[in-house]
């Protein structure tokens, strides 16, 4: 009796279906109605065979200017000591955390996307996770700078850092959330690059087939580790990502959580919240993801890429900007409300000097970018307007860079005892370190982009099979659904009658 | 349950097969049960009114907790556009549908609410608290709190009616405009449902000790009601599979794979925002926090708290790792049952020692947990008879019968 009538709904829903179904993930190209494998690797490889480009010549050599500017910087640091920083008596944490902090955050995109994203099948991740997790690798390098040289002798740090004992036996402190993040970020750095290098290995065996010079041949050749693509190989490999994958999943987690313990753990009032963990890994997939759109937007363009890296691609960066700028405020507010609710009035003081104290604009900068920029990302034109997005997203940069310097230093300069409260100045080598470590990364992605592919290509290929088939099945459906709305009998009717159905 | 994927397209039973949902025994069953209870609970309210309410509060959180998750579950992947979890969607509103009922359930927390939160009797508390008292009045204090509440459940009921009208409506209309709808409302109101929620979870729960205060409790109570909630629906799921009409009839062996992983993540997710909780207190091991977990992790507490380390943590994360048992749903179902009554007992942890020095049991307990539950299980069936069990309108309702994972 009802059959007829869910055959009719079935209908009118298959063209909602298609009324609503978004645009596809590889766009089509003008002159080529069709993609296919061989037209794929050419558009996604070819930039790697031309000439080397006068604009990214530039480029490099400007971002290579800044990185003998962070060489030198740090032989300042290492020369002269940690008093060429900002830090002070009170201060003891300054923009070397901040920075740490800011860079490791950035990293996260790259493993939310190559880990998290594909547990949860999101397809669209394979345009972008390559370049995502390069990002990662390059960001958790200039991360590492700052502890390291924060040490004061970093020839030393590895007793210090590693649980190596020295001859007088004395280990690192295990209940130190410090001795914590050195393994966290080591194991993450290990991780990321073993993800990274493994999705890597069938595009550059296509390089490999593809180049034409010896010297090329031989070092994609290389690197390629013998990969032949058989279906042995295959299966190996997919086995050997998803278990990367599941591994990676909780270092998205872990780290952050323990760069947070770093914190929190201490008794500091606004350091010390319940709520760190979870809000700072939000943030740090927060900032990555800002990054990643800052990046991501001038180079799908220069590189020709756009017809894989697509506008929806943008939207739903877009949409995890949002959400995770949701998150983070939800932090903000609990943090505030606690310092009321809890009624203790050093942590009422912490927040209202963040609010009201000296450097309160730095503060409000903060509010601004990390929670009414994102709010954007709600309107059509605000996610898919290139400019808009892209403004937002260093917005979110900055923003999220402030948030490290409102919770790290904005706590400590007005400690317990007012006497010691003091007024926190970077110096010029704190400029010059952090200016270093972004020219430093960028001469990394220039790299990068030059010389390997930015976008998985096999994964590609394999997106546009997976396309295909789904086409087909949605299609089949779509007769059959047809069938029974004109009073024809749905082919799986026949076949298996559902058990508990009536009469 | 069809062996493997080649049998998978001749043994899928047809969604143009559904009927209609009947009210079955279950539902009368449920209405006696929870009526029975209730009773028996009124009685306790009126000869032992200060344990009955705290059985009353635990078995409240507990079910408010179980269908708020599933009016989360809804919104989640409305607002994601999730494609796969369509042919779950209508369990997982119906697990929302009682929430008007809860509602009516809070009003007698609200007449005695005496009886449990001791800063609204100012004279109970001791002198430090005392002193605190002025400082915290801008939220402590029973105006603030009936208020509060009533915007909540006028938030929660809105958000559940309006969803589940358009969902309904679909089922008739299936036009693109509700599935529009559906996604922006969930999108929209979901940041201010995350407040409401772990706001409620602070003055309903963190308040009945009224010196503690952390940030993360919201979050806390949310993701162990999340885990419960796609529990219940697992082991509900499970339980419907007879049922005519149910949508447990058309789900693959992959759509149980799922609920299988979403539980295994959300037990992670639970161990990881109470392990950060516990780690930050314990290592600062500050005045105002501390108490609360020392109350809670040793002495006669100490048992249930390693109860709930192996129990909510260790037992269900490993089991659930095998990929063979989160395809049956069967067992499945079981280790969802698991869940819940380790559920259960993180909810009795985060209230009772509040109360007692020593875990204690009441004859209460039971009557209220039937009582609510049964009340609500019964609306919710109530609510889901006469309807399709399956959305039938939804556009991407076959892009879920054929979901197979890659």
């Amino acid at each position: 009796m009802s059959t007829v009538a869910i055959a009719e709904v079935r209908a009118k829903a298959l063209k909602a279906r298609a009324e609503l179904e978004p645009t596809p993930w590889i766009a089509p190209v003008k002159d080529q109605p069709k993609h296919d494998d061989s037209n794929i690797n050419k558009s996604l490889l070819s930039y790697i065979w031309k000439d080397t480009d006068q604009g990214w010549l530039k480029m490099l050599g400007l971002t290579s200017a800044g990185v003998g500017l962070l060489t030198f910087a740090i032989i300042v640091t290492v020369v002269k000591g940690i008093g060429m920083w900002g830090n002070n008596k009170t201060v003891g944490w300054g923009w070397g955390i901040t920075n740490f902090v800011w860079w490791i955050g950035i990293g996260h995109a790259g493993t939310l996307i190559s880990a998290i994203l594909l547990l949860f099948q999101q397809k669209w991740r394979t345009s972008i996770n390559r370049f995502a997790e390069a990002m990662t690798l390059f960001a958790v390098v200039c991360a590492g700078l700052y502890p390291i040289l924060h040490t004061g002798r970093p020839w030393l740090a590895i007793y210090w850092l590693f649980p190596y004992p020295n001859t007088m036996w004395i280990w690192p402190n295990f209940k130190s959330p410090l001795m914590w993040d050195v393994f966290a970020v080591s194991t993450y750095l290990t991780t990321s690059l073993l993800f990274w290098y493994l999705g890597l290995i069938p595009d550059v065996a296509s390089l490999r087939d593809a180049s034409v010079g010896t010297l090329r041949r031989k070092i994609y050749g290389v690197l390629a580790l013998g990969w032949t693509g058989s279906a042995r190989a295959w299966n190996h490999y997919k086995i050997a990502y998803l278990l990367l994958a599941g591994i990676a999943t909780p270092l998205v987690l872990s780290v952050h959580t323990i760069v947070s313990f770093d914190f929190a753990v201490a008794v500091i009032p606004g350091w010390h919240t319940t709520i760190f963990p979870p809000y700072f890994v939000a943030g740090a997939v927060f900032s990555g993801f800002a990054m990643v759109c800052t990046l991501m937007l001038p180079a799908r363009k220069i590189l020709g890429i756009e017809h894989v890296i697509t506008p929806r691609h943008i939207e739903l960066m877009c949409k995890v900007m949002l959400l995770t700028g949701m998150i983070v405020t939800y932090g903000y507010v609990m943090e505030h409300f606690a310092s009321f609710y809890s009624a203790n009035p050093y942590e009422y003081f912490a927040f209202y000097n963040r609010r009201a104290g000296p450097m309160n604009h730095i503060f409000f900068l903060m509010v601004f970018c990390n929670c009414i920029t994102p709010h954007l990302f709600w309107t059509k034109w605000g996610r898919t307007n290139l400019w808009a997005v892209w403004v937002a997203s260093i917005f979110i940069n900055i923003g999220m860079w402030c948030e490290r310097f409102v919770i790290f230093v904005i706590s400590l300069h007005r400690d317990f005892l007012p006497s010691s409260w003091v007024a926190f100045h970077p110096t010029w080598v704190d400029i010059s370190l952090y200016v270093g470590t972004i020219c430093l990364f960028l001469t990394l992605m220039l790299l990068f982009v030059r010389f390997l592919p930015a976008v998985a290509v096999s994964e590609i290929k394999e997106l546009r099979l997976e396309m295909e088939h789904a086409e087909h099945a949605a299609h089949e459906a779509e007769t059959a659904t047809m069938a029974a709305a004109s009073g024809g009998v749905p082919p799986a009717a026949h076949a298996a009658p559902i058990s508990g159905k009536e009469g | 349950m069809s062996a493997n994927h080649d049998t998978h397209a001749a043994a899928t039973p047809s969604v143009h097969e559904l009927a209609v949902l009947k009210s079955g025994s279950a539902m009368k069953i449920a209405a006696a049960l929870g009526l029975l209870g209730m009773i028996a609970t009124g009685a306790g309210i009126a000869s032992a009114p200060h344990e009955t309410m705290i059985s009353y509060l635990w078995a409240f959180a507990f079910w408010v907790g179980i269908s708020l998750g599933g009016l989360f579950l809804v919104m989640i992947f409305n607002a994601a556009g999730a494609r796969w979890t369509i042919v779950l969607r209508r369990a997982m509103e119906t697990m929302a549908a009682p929430l008007p009922l809860f509602a009516l359930l809070f009003i007698p927390i609200l007449v005695n609410a005496k009886q449990l939160y001791s800063w609204m009797t100012p004279s109970s508390l001791s002198p430090e608290l005392t002193k605190l008292m002025p400082a915290k009045q801008f939220w402590l204090n029973t105006n603030g709190f009936t208020i509060r509440a009533v915007v909540y459940f006028i938030m929660f009921i809105a958000v559940q009616q309006l969803l589940y009208s358009w969902s309904l409506k679909q089922d008739s209309e299936g036009s693109a405009a509700l599935t529009r709808k559906q996604r922006s409302f969930s999108a929209g109101i979901l940041p201010f449902m995350a407040i409401a929620f772990s706001v409620a979870a602070v003055d309903w729960l963190m308040t009945l000790e009224p010196g503690f205060s952390s940030t993360i409790f919201g979050v806390y109570y949310f993701a162990g009601s999340f885990l419960g909630a796609v529990s219940f629906l697992a082991l509900a799921s499970a339980l419907a599979r007879g049922t005519s009409g149910a949508h447990a009839a058309l789900m693959q062996k992959d759509h149980w794979h799922n609920l299988g992983k979403l539980m295994l993540a959300f037990t992670a997710f639970w161990a990881y925002i109470a392990f950060s909780q516990f780690l930050l207190i314990w290592i600062a091991n500050l005045p105002d926090e501390i108490p609360w977990f020392i109350s809670r992790t040793t002495g006669p507490w100490k048992p249930i708290f390693w109860m709930l380390v192996v129990g909510h943590f260790f037992i269900p994360f490993f089991t659930l790792l095998s990929r063979d048992l989160k395809m049956v749903p069967g067992k499945l179902a079981l280790v969802a049952a698991w869940i819940l009554v380790s559920g259960m007992l993180d909810t009795y942890w985060l209230i009772v020692p509040a109360f007692h020095d020593a875990p204690s049991f009441h004859w209460t307990m039971i009557t209220a947990f039937l009582g609510i539950g049964g009340l609500a299980i019964s609306l919710a069936l109530f609510r889901a008879s006469g309807r399709y069990g399956v959305p039938v309108g939804d556009p991407y309702l076959d892009d879920s019968l054929r979901y197979s994972q890659p």
